[in-house]
């Protein structure tokens, strides 16, 4: 027992190490042959073998705190997670493999409760990268930078309204006038009108504007399975579709997410990470965004963690610093670990730059995180708080380490 | 807030029971397609845990400063209740004489027990305490009926609680619904609404409630629930329309007290406290004059602290009614002619839907749907 404990430690220790220097990984995407059909390529395809591995870091969305009352209490101290990415390309697609590690497989189906989750993963990437500094705010992006967003959900079976006519199998079974065989070939008729894979894409703009883009001009396929202890999962994509263009580009931004059944997880509960650049192996382009998604913080977080706390906390929660009422400003808890540089210097100058219209200004009125003009224009109740760029860069290098640790 | 709100009242003193709400409700809307465990409207003994059990304990709703409040999300089996069914098919297979036919060579079926019994235990359901009520029988027992539908609410908890805006109040008329298409079955809308009206359908794994009937009322017919009700309790109107009948019980007389106001959402579906019940008897079963049953506590707590004023009202109307054989209030509540407890202002909708250049009114949630980055929204064999 002593021994496993002590190992433990020694891989708590090594993998909070890890997580530090590896703060800013970058994913290689390697060039496979033309002929192989990545749209097709499943999780124990041959070709991964060619794929370099990266790992990347997800953390606990703390941002904004849902009203789930025994979703917040299991979900109170979750811990980072880590993922191994693999990536892949060729003239016609680009795939991804996730491996992440959950203790419990969850499905969920037709039959499943109300208190019943589906474990899941997600893929983000924004739809312009040109400036690397103005990436879309990443949790679903921000106005006037869309993202991308494809979904997959351990979900065996559900069901839509469609126009396929097919009301007659939406029936109670016991409203059938059938028995036995004829009941047995009712439920038969229904099981096969499911949808078996809980697959999506979306195009959003701040979460509370994500819709689901329903129509032939977006190709991709997703899939997961369980394996003692580890979820593997598969994402491809066209490199060219009616959202994104990526046959030109050298590099690109992608996010990921995941969620787990067991802790009650959909929506904001999950682990996600930050912008990741993935690096087309053998193709120009884009270099600027790997440099800026794979720097270091230059500032001194030593110095920003002063200014922080004496600007920032009497309005946000971060690590000790929990004074603040809950629902006045974003929780930084994990801020550093899904957020850029870019975008925490860009919000401290100007907290307008970006305005996501997810947070509900009706659930929590008196402490609005923004207001809206006659134009629908939004503007953040946080005044601009610092100006000079030192100060800005140490504090951004502060929030840099504000994260959980990968457990 | 809508530019009109369509109400309901509900005259709990007319109330028998008998759930035809419930059931013009169920058959009409969801006895199919994974609503089955729901009930948009249900009927239930107060006091009691009611549907979904213990509802008013599970949090949602708004504080006095206006926040959300969390809630719990209630489990289909445990708290709902899941219509179950019987062992018919198996029964013929089965021994039915228990175990003991075990000895004479008879097998039984696997180690199902023999005999007729539910596939599922049931431990809840929408009437699962019916009619027990509280105190002691038969001295100071009392009890009286809750019909519950969607309060279609001012300030929803739902709409507030959804990430997503796929729950929408509509402004022509008030009725909350949820926009299927946008709707991801991520449950918050369960834990936001504190009178737990909101169902997650795990087939279509969405959320879905009580619709008010809009596809009836557009046409200018009342909702189900109402126009079935055997005892006339239920009246349906704009409560800006001063003609209406709701308008009358709501605004004009104000003897109509929404349910668990201090929840803050702003409920728009009206109660006429119950202010009939029977004295109590005391230890040798003889009347106690001038008591009553139910306890005025229990009413304050359902209907806040104007239940007072609008029990001694209804009190007061009754005795000017023996005296001078005239009162409005119970000219309403008696309800003489059933069509007359419904306004819906016929070619209103109409009007609406000419002006939004629709026929009829769509049930969607439009604001999306010409989505700058959404190059297609419906296709692909959607709608």
């Amino acid at each position: 027992m002593k021994k496993i404990n002590k190992l433990l430690t020694t891989f708590a220790a090594t993998s909070v190490a890890a997580t530090m220097a590896m703060a800013n990984p970058s994913i290689t995407a390697v060039k496979v042959d033309d002929s192989i059909d990545l749209s097709k390529v499943s999780n124990d395809d041959k070709v991964w073998s060619k794929a370099k591995k990266a790992d990347v870091v997800l953390y606990p969305q703390t941002t904004i705190k849902m009203n789930d009352k025994n979703a917040n209490e299991v979900n109170a101290n979750n811990a980072a997670k880590e993922a191994k990415i693999l990536a892949i390309y060729n003239k016609n697609d680009v795939a991804f493999k996730i491996e992440w590690k959950d203790k419990t497989e969850n499905k969920t189906d037709a039959k499943s409760s109300s208190t019943d989750y589906a474990d899941g993963f997600a893929v983000q990437m924004p739809t312009n990268f040109a400036d690397p500094k103005k990436l879309p705010y990443i949790g679903m992006g921000s106005e006037g930078r869309p993202v991308l967003v494809h979904l997959q959900k351990a979900v065996s079976s559900h069901y839509e309204p469609n126009g396929n006519k097919d009301v007659s199998l939406q029936v109670n079974r016991h409203q059938t006038n059938a028995f036995e065989k004829d009941l047995a070939a009712f439920d038969k008729s229904v099981s096969d009108v499911a949808i078996s894979d809980y697959q999506r894409a979306y195009i959003s703009e701040g979460f509370r504007s994500m819709t689901q883009i329903r129509g032939k001009d977006i190709a991709f396929n997703m899939n997961m399975s369980y394996n003692i202890g580890t979820w593997s999962a598969t994402m491809s994509k066209s490199l060219k579709d009616g959202y994104l263009d990526l046959t030109s580009s050298g590099a690109f931004p992608v996010a990921f997410a995941v969620w787990d059944g067991a802790k009650l997880g959909r929506d904001g509960i999950k682990n996600l990470s930050t912008w990741v650049a993935v690096d087309f192996d053998g193709k120009k382009g884009n270099e600027a965004l790997v440099t800026e998604l794979t720097k270091k913080p230059e500032g001194d977080a030593k110095a920003g963690k002063a200014s922080v706390d004496a600007m920032c906390a009497s309005c946000h929660s971060y690590a000790d610093k929990v004074a603040a009422m809950p629902t006045m400003a974003p929780n930084l808890s994990n801020i550093g670990g899904y957020s850029t540089e870019a975008y925490l210097a860009e919000s401290i100058k100007d907290p307008s730059a970006v305005v996501v219209p997810g947070y509900n200004r009706n659930a929590h009125k008196n402490t609005a995180w923004y207001t809206v003009d006659a134009k629908g224009n939004r503007a953040s109740t946080m005044p601009p708080m610092m100006s000079d760029d030192k100060q800005i860069a140490d504090a951004v290098a502060y929030l840099m380490t504000l994260k959980a640790e990968v457990k | 807030m809508s530019k009109r709100q369509l109400a309901m009242v509900m005259d709990l003193n007319k109330c028998i029971g008998c759930q035809t709400c419930t059931v013009a409700c169920k058959t009409q809307w969801t006895n199919r397609n994974g609503r089955e465990y729901m009930y948009w409207n249900n009927v239930e003994t107060y006091p009691g845990d009611g549907y979904p059990k213990k509802w008013m304990e599970l949090g949602g709703g708004f504080d006095a400063a206006g926040d959300l409040q969390d809630g719990v999300i209630p489990n289909i089996e445990a708290d709902y209740g899941v219509p179950w069914d019987y062992n018919y098919e198996s029964l013929a297979a089965t021994n039915v004489l228990g175990k003991d036919a075990d000895k004479d060579g008879y097998s039984l079926k696997g180690a199902e027990t023999p005999g007729l019994h539910p596939t599922t235990e049931p431990t809840w359901g929408p009437n699962w305490d019916e009619d027990e009520g509280a105190g002691n029988f038969p001295s100071d027992n009392y009890f009286f009926y809750l019909p519950r539908i969607c309060n279609h609410c001012t300030n929803p908890g739902c709409l507030s609680a959804c990430p997503r805006d796929a729950i929408f109040k509509r402004d022509e008329d008030g009725v909350v619904l949820v926009d299927l298409d946008r709707c991801q079955g991520y449950r918050y809308c369960i834990a936001g609404c504190p009178y737990k009206k909101i169902y997650f359908n795990p087939k279509i794994s969405k959320s879905e409630k009580c619709i008010l009937c809009f596809p009836r009322v557009e046409a200018g017919l009342p909702p189900a629930c109402a126009q079935q009700c055997v005892g006339r309790i239920r009246f349906v109107g704009f409560l800006d329309d001063e003609e209406s009948q709701v308008y009358k019980l709501v605004k004009k007389h104000k003897v109509a007290l929404p349910l668990r106001s201090d929840y803050g959402t702003q409920p728009n579906i009206y109660y006429i406290p119950p202010t009939e019940s029977p004295a109590k008897f005391d230890a040798e079963g003889k009347i106690i004059e001038g008591s009553t049953r139910v306890p005025m506590e229990e009413l304050e707590a359902l209907f806040g602290k104007e239940v007072h004023e609008v029990v001694k009202k209804l009190k007061a109307e009754q005795a000017k009614r023996k005296e001078t054989g005239e009162s409005e209030i119970l000219d309403l509540l008696i309800a003489f002619h059933h069509s007359e407890m419904f306004r819906l202002d016929n070619n209103y909708y109409q009007e609406v839907a000419k002006a939004k250049g629709e026929t009829p009114l769509a049930p969607i949630d439009t604001r999306y749907i010409k989505g700058k980055n959404t190059k297609v929204v419906f296709g692909g064999g959607h709608h």
